[in-house]
């Protein structure tokens, strides 16, 4: 390999980093004004004012998580009991196509056509209404992604089980659950980063009472408070990560 | 069995299609003076008025011009940095911290920009210390600024990461090295297997992908609504602005745009998942 490859990795490899660690930096620092490059200030004071304070940082992140999980779970869990009945349909491509109209419509469009909706039924301003919305956005992903799992095969795996004396309960339980299991897996991750990356739909159902991460995130933006933004950042950031790393193996490679 | 199957697709028309339906339908209604606190009887006026202000179409071209560029230079970098170090992504390490980037959101994302891109960010700071530039104001406008870079380079940062392991991932599954050693074995030269093999199948493989991002970035909200300037507006923050302002007379013409908002994404996704490729694609 020569050295231009070699010096093209070495930008990559910072370029990828550098965000997080500049998070990182910026979340520990303190009277960083302009001009200086490196702030005045290094340590734990932000962490020990936000964390003692009443900012609500870590409610936010229950909730947030609580959020997230909620919404993970139904997406996936109906999505992929449902998505067998389209995939097996005589019209499966016309309700495929119907699928994808909520999930390629931005999010926040259409929370706020169905405002009217979330206020007449009280939903409006708790966390509930959150995930509804929310759900409405994951459950046609899920049901679409699972389209790729209910093939001709897993209808034989089905049918065999059922010729042999199983039971229908047999069938999902014992086969195919256990086939299904990477793409749940899968499905349950993408769902979780769809409600956890949410912010315009959170912010219009949530009317600002349903604090998640990514609302915190922008008051910190709007009040110019970056070091408290910068903590909230790193909080919405590094649990992907994590998951990202547990996750990698089945991560977008069935996607093509 | 049967029942089971009626009963899936109710469950999937109630909560996957008839919110979407009801959507359009409000705003439908709203958009025509049917509905809504001031509604004054079937009327025409908002859309005349939203069609004659040209707001929408300059949001829409606006929109489609950021998502559009956002999209190209996104593939352009992922294809360089996929094609051109291919063999070091394929090491367990880089692979692995190729996948990074998609942990950003788009929130956090605009966030960084700010930090990066502004006047008084990180990158004027740096040039200033190196010399580049004397006072802040020499620095280039890159956030809230009319030509939208803030927002292009921003879409370029979180959409780029996801088309490198994209196209990784296709060069693989579609043995484009095999391929590609059969053109050389066959005369071709390195352009011409990157142009007539390579890249062929990279696209026809990803387009659907890549119309489906220009989709989401046309719709995109958080990034232009934080990086973005008043006029013109991207279309979701249009819409979100029309809605939430305070004239409640004007909150029609919001339904008008998102009206027209939601037909086009329709009209998409009709074109893009049209029956003969729903079936090549499974």
């Amino acid at each position: 390999m020569n050295k231009l490859k070699y010096l093209a990795l070495l930008v990559l490899g910072l370029g990828i980093l550098f965000p997080f660690t500049y998070l990182v930096l910026l979340s520990f620092s303190g009277e960083w004004f302009f001009p200086e490059v490196l702030p005045g200030y290094f340590g734990l004071k932000n962490w020990k004012e936000i964390l003692n304070s009443e900012s609500g940082m870590g409610l936010s992140f229950i909730s947030s998580l609580g959020i997230s999980l909620l919404v993970a779970t139904l997406g996936t869990g109906t999505g992929f009991i449902w998505s067998k009945s389209i995939a097996y349909h005589s019209q499966k491509e016309t309700w495929l196509v119907l699928a994808y109209f909520p999930y390629m419509l931005s999010p926040v469009v259409l929370a706020a056509c169905l405002n009217f909706f979330f206020l007449k039924s009280g939903l409006s301003g708790t966390w509930q209404g959150v995930v509804l919305g929310q759900y409405l956005v994951a459950f046609p992903y899920s049901v679409i992604f699972f389209q790729a799992f209910w093939n001709h095969r897993t209808r034989q795996f089905e049918q065999l089980v059922l010729t042999l004396g199983g039971s229908s309960r047999q069938a999902f339980v014992q086969v195919i659950l256990p086939l299904a299991k990477g793409m749940i897996l899968v499905c349950f991750f993408q769902t979780f980063l769809i409600s956890w990356f949410e912010y315009g739909l959170t912010a219009l159902v949530g009317v600002g009472k349903v604090q998640t991460l990514t609302v915190k995130v922008f008051l910190y933006i709007k009040e110019a408070n970056f070091y408290y933004g910068a903590i909230a950042c790193c909080f919405l950031v590094w649990p992907p990560v994590l998951l990202l790393y547990l996750n990698k193996r089945f991560v977008y490679n069935r996607l093509v | 069995m049967k029942s089971k199957s009626a009963f899936g697709l109710l469950f999937f028309f109630l909560l996957g299609l008839l919110p979407f339906a009801a959507a359009l339908v409000y705003a439908l209604l709203y958009s025509l003076g049917i509905v809504g606190i001031l509604s004054e009887g079937v009327s025409l006026t908002h859309w005349q008025q939203v069609i004659q202000s040209g707001e929408l179409l300059g949001s829409f071209l606006y929109s489609a011009l950021l998502a559009g560029t956002g999209v190209s230079l996104s593939v352009i970098l992922a294809l360089l940095i996929s094609m051109g170090l291919r063999t070091s992504l394929q090491h367990r390490f880089w692979s692995l911290l190729m996948y990074f980037p998609l942990a950003i959101p788009g929130m956090v994302a605009s966030f960084l920009s700010i930090q990066l891109l502004s006047k008084a960010g990180f990158f004027s700071r740096i040039s200033m210390k190196l010399g580049w530039i004397d006072r802040l104001q020499e620095f280039p406008d890159w956030i809230n600024d009319s030509y939208g870079i803030g927002i292009i380079l921003t879409f370029v940062l979180i959409v780029s990461p996801f088309f490198v392991i994209l196209f990784s991932n296709v060069y693989q599954n579609e043995r484009i090295a095999e391929l590609s050693t059969l053109a050389y074995s066959l005369g071709a030269r390195g352009n011409q297997v990157f142009w007539q093999v390579t890249l062929p199948i990279l696209f026809s493989k990803t387009k659907r992908i890549m119309i489906l991002y220009f989709i989401f970035l046309l719709g995109s909200y958080e990034i232009p609504l934080v990086l973005g300037q008043e006029s013109p507006q991207m279309l979701s923050v249009l819409i979100i602005r029309e809605l939430k302002q305070f004239d409640l007379k004007l909150i029609p013409e919001g339904y008008v745009v998102a009206v027209a908002y939601t037909v086009v994404i329709a009209i998409a996704a009709l074109l893009v998942f049209r029956r003969k490729e729903v079936q090549v694609h499974e």
